[in-house]
């Protein structure tokens, strides 16, 4: 039960429960003391001494941070003792912080020049030179002047705490105590921009922002992130119609206050030169630019002429897509008599979305005691989930993985099994039986003839002895092509072991296009669309290079002389334009409404920040109009809301997924290919700063030696192009691809 | 004089298991092994003792040692704070240097009262003579069976550790030793929670000065009030004092509490010859200084020290004489906080750089009539406001200087040169 | 990077405390690899201490960035360590000081021109009685005269 301990503020009685500290009851009533060091969302280090506060009884003023209340507690936050010890750390905090407001890029925004209006001095009695820091620079993302630096330690904490990379430190001491990385290698974490927010000065800013507008200039919208499955809660802030920078927005429940850095910095491909602004189509092979007008006429007939009974047109869209784009194309293709559509372009089978479902909130998953992650880069693919898991870590939960390499998570990974993709399946299999036998429960026939490893006993084992344990299957298994009966086998051992599960496998809006149906009932899925007879295609925001598992017979697919593609795309590219006949542009990111389903089932809608680039319009707009003009009702919308209201009310059809028990014949080396977090997706491929920080420009493909050996790979070679990485933590029989290179050569 | 601590300095092979033995060494270690001496009684006669904290802040030990959570299931740790650089003070070095066997007996019993299993000695990196002395010491009660588990098959189980510091004053401050202990800069956590009950690795851990364990041992085998009668009211038992500076005999005095300065002065083979007293530093660096007349007339206690307006502190008396410029003194000290401040407090990181700035520009000519007002200013505004006590440290010899010297200072701003003449 | 030798006296120092708290012994790791290294500490020594006790490479910096004992520059053969703190200044560490850095020919953190001796000034090493006094090695020379400089000096290869 929580006491309530009465205490007075300022002669205000509150409210505070034991061991609350006196700033976050303040904070709660509205009392404002000033603070650099303390964040709400970090530990206490009560280093800066800026909420020094009176306390009845108290020789000294002590720090309202780390004094914890107790009841009768008396405190002042503003009477002359307060003030006192409150404007003295002000002057010691300016005499060494440069005077360079006019040019900082936090000027406006920052926490030491709004206190030091109300608590500084016009007149500086120091007359000494100033410190100046000579620093490194940390990477693309952040911009340091570490001279503006107020040894606050929020940025290290940030690391320690919830980036968990220490990367930033406080070296020296006294006077020459610096905040910074041991090397100048740049900041691995994957959450890094975050210590620009929690930086109270201008000594971390953002690099890309780095001396574009001030900070009142801008206008913050707030909107949603659309890469992941989380749907992070941002700000936009705009400037003369461009996104000039994301910043976090708290929302307790989803990102807390935390965003990841591709969430922060993919604005940066919005705004990429790359993008498609003017209608175009294809005359006779040249590529001419057009009205909007004669570019939906030259649409609709071609597809009228293309596709002249509904099963010859196949729709493919991305999973980045909004539910509403998602919701219209599917009514768009269903309404010409087509139940062809997928959105599931990178997976070698398709059939495992509905397969195993996410029960478990974001909240929740910090309560965990394990976490089971099968197929996962957790860290980089899903950010937040995986913070959420990391704090359940740092509250003792454990971690065990089942993945094709050993992956840098941050934290400890107690049993981690390596298998190639396949021997996923038989991997799986042992576990779920191990998980039997523990419980004795009636083996089903399929695990019969399946062996138990000591490893696999082992992951049964915490599975069981934990409490509250969450399976957790990730991307790798996409391109699995016994993916349904991993996806299947995974569900089998959550129910097993009385564990949640989340399935990250697909990412993105995955969720809306589930939710309205984006997949065929009796029709074609991706796979098939791309590799049998059909004539008329719709790709939405799709480039086949990167985003289909089977890249180069995707494009050859789509280049037959009798096939006529109307392409809705937000960014040029090459192949796209070889086998298009028609390329409308569409908004991307922020410059349309929509609305976003995250993992925990959350619809999240946002409204256009900026408007659409060039002559570029809303993907929804586009579909509408191409509907009216091949007379398809239903789509008298005016609004997106409209739209989003319509979907939504719609409940989801439920497919029976049927999952065959044997295992189907795959190859005796096979290939895992991962993105970079950032070449996930259109917009943060085209996202620069991104691309130069060491995530980004990862590119190896790691395999044992044995395995190696037999594929007779060289340290260096190219293996479908990326560079070869001979290391032993990679498992035998598979070739891992972490890269931010377009595949090349297809699936496996 | 040298009666418990610096008792064996002037004997053959001083810091020996034997030599500490035939002056009854580990007498209480054996009676508490032999089930005699129960934690409750000890804990009742270091109070009747009157034993106070040696390092500086005179805490009552007995008191201290009642605040650990001996029920407490799981690890606790006694920790001695032998990192001794507090400038003026070198007393800890000889009792490591001449009688070990005092410090780990005494850390021993306090394992055995507090409930705690494991204890490490935190010596200076740069006492090396020391540490190899305690090395040897331990090494020889392991080998008599005085040390480990079971003991002598008494169920006491005690292992003791030596640590080496790496160079850093503020290891001094016992939450900044705990750091420094777990591998980390040693800067001071803030408090509460207090080490007592999240220390070392977050465990119940009792912190205590060289001096105050080597003392236990000759205070529980011939009584507290015994010790307690030595001294004074308030100031119970003996101390060691360092008396170095301008005296003839700079060296370690272990003498009662409540021994007039004077004779201690004598002890120390008094002023230079033609020399007049002008001023002490009583307890170390940090400690307020005091004029020649008061401090004449004190007596080497806590109560009589405060009376004079400065602190016991550590017992380490500094004595200048009227060759001592008194702005190249203070400047000195000034320079040592600024060198040792840990950074992590905005007003000592900011504040010891700016007062050693000022006083630098004072020596070099260029002080403003200002500066003095500066310099109490910023001092003021050191006081009180930060986690550990170094800017205090830092901030009350500024006070004290130029309260007693401010002529000195005055003379030194407007003529650009000290007023002391034999200083250049 | 970290020879056998040193691993094994840096396992004598992670044996004294609990399992898991290895980085209680980073400090020892420190000293002992720079006596190894001829005095002083370089990025590659910090990494491989940082390796050998899993302790975030930054970590280790900022432990050796912290303490005085540490150099992250190279220094003489032998580290003439002199305390200019309150007691021997009283008792005339300056003049020694200078007079040390005038025989060598260098300044406080300079390295004389043979390679066998650098002078650093320091802060109290607790031997105040002793004072004027330093520190070469582990060795404490108290009580220092002109003199006595010049014995050291001569003694020092």
């Amino acid at each position: 039960m929580m006491v309530d301990i009465e205490i007075e503020i300022d002669g205000k009685v509150v409210h505070g429960y034991p061991g609350e500290s006196l700033i976050s009851i303040a904070d709660r009533e509205g009392i404002d003391i000033p603070r650099f060091c303390y964040h709400k969302k970090l530990s206490v280090a009560a280093n800066c001494r800026m909420c020094l506060v009176d306390i009845e009884g108290n020789p000294t003023p002590q720090p309202a941070c780390s004094t914890l209340s107790s009841a009768g507690m008396k405190v002042h936050t503003n009477n002359e003792k307060a003030k006192t010890a409150q404007k003295a750390v002000m002057e010691f905090l300016l005499i060494n912080h440069p005077l360079d407001c006019p040019i900082c890029d936090q000027g406006g925004e920052c926490e030491l020049q709004d206190v030091a209006m109300e608590y500084g001095s016009d007149i500086s009695r120091f007359t000494e030179g100033k410190r100046i820091v000579d620093d490194k620079g940390i990477g693309a993302l952040i911009q340091t002047d570490m001279t503006r630096c107020i040894h606050c330690t929020r940025c290290v904490r940030f690391g320690a705490e919830v980036a968990g990379i220490v990367e930033m430190g406080a070296t020296g001491r006294g006077e020459d105590l610096k905040i910074e990385p041991f090397l100048s290698e740049g900041i691995q974490s994957e959450l890094s921009g975050n210590m620009i927010d929690v930086c109270p000065v201008g000594a971390l800013t953002s690099k890309p922002f780095r001396y574009d507008v001030r900070s009142w200039q801008m206008n913050s919208i707030q909107t949603i992130a659309r890469h992941d499955l989380v749907g992070s809660n941002i700000f936009t802030q705009t400037h003369k119609n461009k996104v000039k920078r994301v910043v976090a927005r708290d929302n307790e429940s989803i990102n807390e206050t935390w965003i990841s850095d591709r969430d922060r910095f993919s604005y940066q491909g919005v705004n990429n030169e790359n993008r498609v602004l003017i209608p175009k189509i294809k005359i006779e092979g040249e590529w001419q630019d057009t009205s909007w007008d004669d570019a939906l006429d030259f649409a609709t007939n071609g597809i009228k002429k293309h596709a002249k009974e509904g099963s010859q047109f196949g729709t493919l869209a991305s999973k980045n897509a909004t539910l509403e784009e998602l919701y219209l194309l599917q009514k768009f293709t269903r309404g010409l008599g087509s139940d062809n559509l997928d959105y599931r372009l990178d997976a070698s089978n398709p059939n495992n979305a509905k397969v195993l479902e996410s029960n478990i909130s974001l909240t929740e998953l910090e309560t965990i005691d394990h976490a089971l992650i099968v197929n996962s880069y957790l860290r980089l693919e899903q950010p937040m989930i995986n913070h959420r898991i990391r704090k359940a870590t740092l509250n003792g939960a454990s971690v065990s993985t089942i993945n094709a390499k050993a992956f840098d998570f941050n934290y400890r990974i107690s049993h981690s099994v390596l298998t190639s993709p396949q021997n996923t399946v038989a991997t799986l299999s042992g576990v779920l039986k191990a998980l039997h036998d523990k419980s004795s429960k009636t083996l089903p026939d399929y695990l019969n003839s399946v062996t138990v490893h000591e490893t696999h006993t082992d992951i049964a084992n915490v599975l069981l002895n934990a409490k509250n344990p969450v399976v957790v299957l990730g991307e790798h298994m996409n391109g699995n092509t016994c993916s349904d009966q991993v996806a299947k086998l995974v569900s089998e051992i959550a129910k097993a072991s009385d564990a949640k599960t989340i399935n990250a496998s697909l990412t993105g809006n995955t969720h809306s296009a589930e939710r309205v149906n984006f997949r065929p009932d009796n029709g074609k899925n991706a796979l098939q669309i791309l590799s049998s007879d059909l004539t008329a295609f719709a790709l939405f925001d799709v480039y086949p290079n990167f985003d289909c598992i089977d890249s180069k017979n995707a494009i050859e697919h789509l280049s037959r002389d009798d096939a006529f593609v109307v392409v809705m795309n937000s960014f040029d590219d090459e192949s796209v334009s070889s086998f298009a006949n028609v390329i409308l542009p569409i908004a991307s990111f922020y410059e349309t409404s929509g609305t976003h389903i995250n993992v925990d089932n959350i619809a999240q809608s946002y409204s256009a920040s900026v408007k659409s680039a060039g002559e570029s319009k809303p993907g929804w707009k586009v579909i509408k109009v191409l509907a009216d003009l091949l007379n398809l009702q239903g789509f008298d919308f005016t609004d997106s809301s409209q739209i989003a209201d319509e979907a939504l009310s719609l409940t989801p059809r439920i497919s029976e997924i049927e999952v065959p028990t044997s295992n189907s014949k795959m190859p005796n080396i096979t290939t895992v290919w991962q993105y970079t977090p950032y070449a996930s997706d259109v917009v943060v491929r085209h996202a620069s700063s991104l691309q130069q920080t060491q995530i980004g420009q990862m590119s190896e493909a790691s395999v044992c030696k044995a395995t190696a050996k037999l594929l007779k790979l060289s340290e260096g070679d190219l293996y479908k192009g990326v560079p070869v990485n001979i290391n032993e933590s990679v498992a035998e029989g598979c070739v891992f691809v972490h890269t931010n290179l377009p595949r090349q050569l297809g699936v496996v | 004089m040298n009666n418990i601590c610096l008792k064996s300095i002037d004997k053959d092979n001083p810091s020996s298991l034997a030599t500490y033995e035939t002056m009854g060494g580990y007498k209480v270690w054996h009676k508490i092994l032999n089930g005699e001496l129960s934690p409750e009684k000890i804990l009742e006669e270091l109070k009747i003792s009157g034993l106070r904290g040696r390092g500086g802040a005179g805490f009552p030990t007995g008191l201290k040692w009642s605040f650990m959570p001996r029920n407490q299931e799981g690890q606790k740790y006694v920790v001695c704070n032998s990192d001794e650089g507090e400038p003026g003070t070198c007393h800890d070095r000889d009792i490591l240097r001449f009688n070990p066997h005092s410090v780990i007996e005494g850390m021993a019993i306090a394992g055995y009262v507090m409930n705690a299993t494991v204890g490490y000695n935190y010596i200076r990196g740069e006492f090396m003579e020391p540490y190899y002395r305690c090395e040897e010491a331990l090494k020889e009660a392991y080998d008599a069976g005085l040390l480990g588990t079971n003991i002598k098959g008494s169920k006491v189980c005690f292992d003791l550790y030596s640590h080496l510091g790496a160079g850093a004053y503020i290891c001094g401050e016992e939450t900044a030793l705990l750091e420094s202990l777990e591998g980390k800069k040693g800067q001071p956590r803030f408090k509460p929670p207090f080490p007592a009950n999240v220390g070392l690795y977050g465990k119940p851990t009792t912190i205590n000065n060289t001096e105050s364990f080597a003392s236990v041992p000759e205070i529980l085998s011939r009584g507290g009030q015994w010790f307690a009668n030595l001294g004074v009211p308030n100031s119970g038992g003996t101390k060691c004092f360092s008396v170095t500076g301008n005296v003839k005999n700079p060296a370690n005095f272990e003498i009662p509490m409540g021994t007039p300065f004077s004779d201690l002065l004598k002890l120390a083979g008094g002023l230079r010859k033609g020399r007049t007293l002008k001023g002490v530093i009583p307890g170390g660096s940090s400690t307020p200084v005091i004029p020649a007349a008061k401090a004449m007339k004190m007596t080497m206690d806590y109560d009589s020290i405060e009376k004079a307006g400065s602190m016991l502190g550590a017992g380490s008396v500094i004595v200048m004489d009227d060759t001592t410029c008194m702005v190249k003194a203070l400047t000195r000290l000034a320079h040592f906080y600024y060198d040792e401040s840990c950074g992590q407090c905005t007003p000592c990181r900011e504040g010891t750089g700016w007062m050693y700035r000022v006083l630098k520009r004072i020596m070099d000519g260029q002080g403003k009539s200002e500066d003095l007002e500066l310099l109490l200013s910023v001092q003021d505004k050191m006081l009180g406001n930060t986690i550990c006590a170094l800017a205090d440290g830092a901030a009350m010899p500024i006070e004290s200087f130029i309260r007693h010297f401010r002529e000195e200072f005055e003379y030194y701003i407007k003529h650009g040169k000290s007023m002391v003449e034999n200083d250049g | 990077m970290i020879s056998d030798q040193a691993k094994k006296e840096i396992n004598t120092w992670v044996a004294k405390y609990p399992e898991g708290k290895q980085s209680s012994a980073v400090m020892q790791a420190l000293t002992i690899v720079q006596k190894e290294n001829g005095g002083s500490l370089t990025n590659e020594l910090k990494q491989a201490v940082a390796d050998y006790l899993e302790m975030p490479t930054i970590s280790v910096q900022e432990v050796a960035t912290f303490y005085e004992n540490y150099n992250h520059k190279p220094v003489g053969k032998h580290v003439v360590r002199f305390c200019h703190n309150i007691s021997c200044m009283l008792n005339g560490s300056d003049e020694l000081i200078s007079y040390l850095e005038e025989k060598l020919d260098v300044k406080t953190g300079e390295i004389s021109k043979d390679g066998l001796v650098s002078v650093k000034r320091v802060e109290c090493l607790g031997a105040c009685v002793g004072g004027p006094m330093c520190q070469i090695g582990d060795q404490y020379y108290e009580k220092l005269t002109k003199k006595r400089i010049d014995e050291i000096l001569d003694g020092l290869k």
